[in-house]
């Protein structure tokens, strides 16, 4: 299939949009920023013979809150989510995370179901989410289920998504008063690129810096996104001081599973995941001082 | 072949094309206006940023379908000469520019930076703001500077009419 051939059809509705996914006999994608898919397709990766066009179907373009929930349709932008006042107060590590996507340009281009739909192991608001309890709902012409994002992604690229299903809403728990969260990544240069190893803290404090309950996703290493459950059940254990942070970093060390790729060794990853859950600690607790 | 129509630099325009076809390519060879350069093709340089709806994109990883009816501004709309833009000028002025390859992207970057906000950038703001264009030959510094300079002059003179 030549970039020439490939047809495009732009729904100018959500049902429009399911009624065209829902049709079989041809190979067809979703596209929305485009930033994962245009790059794919020009690298022969991609080639349906028809992508459905959604980068204006603005009904999906939303960051709401109602009765203990926050809902964000899918094609909300980083930039939408790094200018909403809304997620900064209450989301503040998806807000972070967002930051850290590409820059300017991908931030306004790429969009958050596009970086959960890509499912790869270093996308960058996917930790983010994890910590935030996201759960995702996903819609077919006759269908419609909510899942937790942990059983969304299978492994690099791969999904529990249907042929004919889409990520239509996005759904985290708002974060209480006393929650305060954080992304940390390191990536071969500061701008526009790749996470090598990310991780998303999510803690909740007591007034003394203990911490009554936290959540730490790791991203790129391992398959997908994995939480730190060990490094997670140490953090109630007394006061977050230098001797607590340090022993939950080298937990860390152990507890993270990463490969060897072209971007790093995984010697390097485990030293750098275990480094950016200490200073990202250690940052958390700064900002809560300061708030 | 579908027949795609766009508001470029103002003006509104239909072009006969691939509907996958990468907006650059389109700009560059349907319309005639190769100030937008492809350099990375795949989003990491900058080079082929344009503005849509007064957001800089990379119109390198934009299909055309998806453009449609859009408002797109190319380095040649932000101005040209003799009615440069200030910070094309400032550009000039505090040779900013080598090869000029990756000029036209930075300029475009520089004017949806300076659109939003109303005060003199401080080098981390800028950094941040253009930090997906890519420069081999200036060292940046320069870059810098003259977006400061454009800065400072849409502040002291403000809603200069061209
Ligand atoms: C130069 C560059 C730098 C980048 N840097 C980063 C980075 O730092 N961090 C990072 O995480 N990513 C990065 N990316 C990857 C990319 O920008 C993000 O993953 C982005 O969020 C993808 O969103 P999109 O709208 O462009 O997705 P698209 O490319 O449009 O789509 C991606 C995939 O998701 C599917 N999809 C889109 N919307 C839906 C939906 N509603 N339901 C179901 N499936 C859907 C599509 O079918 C496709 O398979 C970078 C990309 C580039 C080119
Ligand atoms: S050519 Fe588009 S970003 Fe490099
Ligand atoms: S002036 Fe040559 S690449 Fe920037």
């Amino acid at each position: 299939m030549l970039v020439s051939e490939i047809d495009m059809i732009t729904p100018s509705s959500l049902p429009e949009c399911l009624m065209q996914l829902s049709k079989e006999g041809r190979i067809h994608r979703l596209i929305a920023g485009g930033t994962d898919a245009a790059v794919r397709m020009k690298e022969g990766k991609w080639r349906p013979e028809i992508w459905i066009n959604i980068k204006n179907l603005h009904e999906l373009r939303y960051i709401e809150e109602s009765e203990d929930c926050i809902y964000i349709g899918p094609l909300t932008t980083h930039t939408d989510i790094i200018h909403s006042p809304l997620l900064q107060r209450k989301a503040d590590v998806l807000v972070d995370a967002a930051r850290e996507v590409g820059a300017t340009q991908m931030q306004n281009m790429g969009t958050i179901g596009g970086n959960i739909g890509t499912a790869s192991p270093a996308g960058d608001t996917l930790p983010a989410l994890y910590v935030l309890g996201a759960r995702l709902e996903l819609t077919s012409l006759s269908t419609k289920r909510i899942i937790p994002i942990e059983e969304f992604i299978l492994g690099p690229g791969r999904t529990v998504l249907k042929e004919n299903e889409m990520i239509t809403k996005i759904l985290i728990k708002p974060q209480k008063p006393n929650e305060i969260g954080i992304f940390q990544k390191l990536g071969p240069r500061k701008a526009q690129s790749i996470s090598i190893v990310n991780v998303a803290i999510s803690l909740t404090l007591d007034q003394d810096l203990k911490c009554r309950e936290g959540k730490i996703a790791f991203g790129s290493v391992a398959p997908t996104i994995i939480r730190a459950r060990k490094c997670e059940s140490m953090l109630p254990l007394g006061t977050l001081n230098d001797e607590l942070i340090r022993n939950i970093a080298k937990i860390a060390w152990k507890e993270v599973m990463p490969i060897t790729d072209g971007r790093a060794t995984a010697t390097y990853r485990r030293d750098m995941a275990s480094a950016l859950l200490e200073r990202g600690l250690y940052r958390l607790i700064r900002r809560w001082n300061n708030h | 072949m579908k027949s795609i129509q766009f508001i470029v630099n103002g003006k509104e325009c239909t072009v006969l094309c691939p509907p996958a076809k990468p907006l650059l390519d389109v700009l560059r060879e349907d319309l005639g206006l190769t100030a937008s350069k492809e350099c990375c093709g795949k989003g990491e340089c900058g080079s082929c940023s344009v503005l849509i709806k007064n957001e800089v994109v990379c119109s390198c990883l934009i299909l055309a379908g998806q453009a449609e009816n859009q408002v797109i501004t190319t380095c040649e709309g932000v101005g040209l000469s003799p009615n440069l833009d200030v910070i094309q000028e400032s550009f000039i002025a505090e040779g900013a520019t080598q090869c000029g390859y990756c000029t036209p992207g930075i300029i475009v970057s520089a004017k949806a930076f300076l659109d939003g906000i109303d005060h003199v950038p401080s080098v981390g703001e800028i950094k941040t703001a253009l930090g997906g264009n890519l420069c081999r030959c200036t060292g940046y510094t320069k870059i810098i500077k003259a977006v400061q300079t454009a800065a400072s002059q849409k502040i002291s003179e403000p809603e200069t009419i061209r």
